[in-house]
């Protein structure tokens, strides 16, 4: 990835991270965007593996200073998704719409399940209901999300197929 | 290449796993351990985004607010539109019943659902709640406490159809409050608010009717009873027919407005609804009362007159006779007919007759005219 090619991907994640804290409290949905998550896919796919993973663990920090969870819960979360969207980017992350919005609703799905079993959110019912009911929704909502923000800023970026 | 790739992917579990691990350690930290680095956080890089977020939850929350306030202000109209329909239903019911007890029999009452087809810009029909099971037969008059609403067209068994006034089909039979004036009442045919005004036609040229005049059905041709309230005359229309006026009226009823009304049975028609609107019964009645006793007083005093006249020429024709009587020699005849005679106790000398004329005249007179009197007393 060039020079361009980085500023630009930072950009369209500032816009997105920006997004997130806006757009996002502005909506409160009980199934809400996550545009964490999509910024952070865009960004992994084009940074090696160990690269996604640091840049999702200060993506999780960020999100674990401003909300009110278990601190490291979403880092940890976001490190392992980071790792693994730039792991599988060559599977996944081709130019076609339907399998990137799988690729983001997978992404936010697992980030999920991972913050809600570590940090310790939910528990019996509850978390089942929060795993298979709001989780898939949330993770629904973010993928369209995501490809319609794709469908848009993809002037702007440049997807590296490794 | 082989060693680099192998020495990449090295470095990128070992940077998972540091992530990982980094993860780990924040979340078994204690919460006064973990706290101050949050804050830290909050307070430096990740300021701008807390300020955004609550810029926009502050958005949120007045938007919520807002929309909290509007529903409150809207529940509150509501409320008062509910209220106010309330209040105008029970005056309309209040008036209603007292219609009711006014006519006391002979009517249905029936609730109005009104129906205006897609194409009509004007009400001209009506659903009544009552059909004929409850006694409701076609051409039935349609009655609210303003006035008169229209007349029953079809009645099935447990509703029935009334057209209104505004109705092409619509025409009854009116006269002006003191019965000077008779007409056809017409729907008028204009757009807009005119189509819900009537047409006074027919009123002979002689007859003018001022604005404001109240015009009431007259009972001619049977289907309306005689004084129920139709309209007000606004103006004069100008037309082409030369021995008639057409006048334009202010119908009593908005149909708009009517939602209970009153349906008058046949027998009802037939017998009138007496003084229930008031204005041109109760007129009428006052002018056939005073007609009545102008012509009983009238007659009484034709009658007394008469019975004068009779008696005076019955006493010229007795003081005739008796004058002739006289000059001729003759005794004077007997006076059955003398009262003062008559009433003289038995064995009382009567006076002699004065022989004059003017006293037999006055005396037969009032003779003849005491019967007539004491006839008349008892009345």
């Amino acid at each position: 990835m060039n020079w361009t090619g980085a500023v630009r991907t930072m950009l369209v994640c500032a816009i997105l991270i920006v997004l997130h804290y806006t757009l996002r409290p502005l909506l409160a949905w009980r199934a809400s965007v996550d545009f964490l998550i999509v910024a952070l896919l865009l960004g992994s796919v084009r940074l090696r593996p160990g690269a996604a993973a640091v840049y999702g663990f200060l993506l999780g920090l960020v999100a674990d200073s401003i909300a009110v969870s278990p601190f490291g819960a979403a880092a940890l979360a976001m490190s392992i998704v980071g790792f693994g969207a730039s792991w599988l980017k060559a599977v996944f992350f081709a130019d076609n719409l339907a399998l990137n919005g799988f690729f983001l609703f997978l992404a936010k799905w697992i980030f999920d399940l991972i913050f809600l079993i570590v940090g310790h959110r939910a528990v019996g019912p509850e978390l089942a209901m929060q795993i298979f009911v709001w989780s898939p929704l949330a993770a629904a909502v973010t993928a369209v999300a995501g490809v319609l923000a794709l469908s848009l800023l993809k002037p702007l970026m440049e997807v590296r197929t490794a | 290449m082989a060693t680099a790739a192998r020495y990449g992917s090295r470095v990128d579990a070992g940077l998972l796993v540091g992530c990982v691990v980094l993860s780990v350690i924040a979340l078994v930290l204690k919460d006064e351990d973990r706290e101050p680095i949050a804050s830290a956080l909050r307070r430096s890089i990740v300021a701008p985004l807390v300020g955004l977020q609550r810029g926009a939850e502050r958005w949120r929350s007045a938007w919520v607010t807002s929309e909290q306030r509007q529903l409150v202000a809207d529940s509150v109209a509501i409320r008062g539109i509910k209220e106010q329909a309330a209040l105008v239903e029970n005056e309309q019911l209040r008036k209603i019943v007292g219609l009711g007890s006014r006519l006391e029999w002979g009517f249905i009452p029936a609730e109005a659902v009104h129906s205006a087809a897609p194409s009509e810009e004007v009400v001209t029909n009506m659903t009544l709640t009552a059909g004929s099971v409850a006694g409701v037969q076609r051409y039935n008059p349609v009655v609210a406490p303003e006035g008169l609403v229209g007349v029953v067209q079809t009645a099935d068994p447990t509703m029935s159809i009334a057209i209104l006034y505004t109705s092409p089909d619509f025409r009854a039979s009116a006269m002006s409050a003191d019965a000077s004036a008779f007409g056809i009442v017409y729907p008028h045919s204009g757009r807009g608010s005119a189509a819900y005004m009537l047409e006074l036609r027919g009123v002979p040229t002689r007859v003018q009717l001022k604005p404001g005049t109240q015009i009431y059905t007259s009972g001619l041709g049977g289907t309306f009873p005689r004084g129920i309230t139709i309209g007000t005359v606004v103006s004069e229309l100008k037309t082409t027919e030369p021995w008639t006026r057409t006048y334009l009226l202010r119908p009593a009823v908005s149909p708009s407005r009517v939602t209970t009304v009153l349906v008058l049975t046949a027998q009802r028609v037939t017998q009138g609804t007496g003084n229930v609107w008031g204005g041109a019964v109760n007129a009428d009645s006052a002018t056939r009362r005073i007609v009545a006793a102008n012509d009983s007083i009238a007659r009484q005093a034709a009658s007394i007159e008469a019975q004068a006249r009779r008696a005076a020429l019955d006493s010229v024709r007795l003081a005739t006779i008796d004058s002739v009587r006289r000059s001729l020699g003759a005794g004077v005849m007997p006076e059955p007919t003398d009262s003062a005679a008559a009433r003289a106790p038995a064995g009382t000398p009567i006076a002699p007759h004065t022989p004059t004329q003017r006293r037999d005249t006055t005396r037969a007179r009032r003779d003849s005219v005491r019967p007539a009197t004491n006839a008349k007393s008892p009345t």
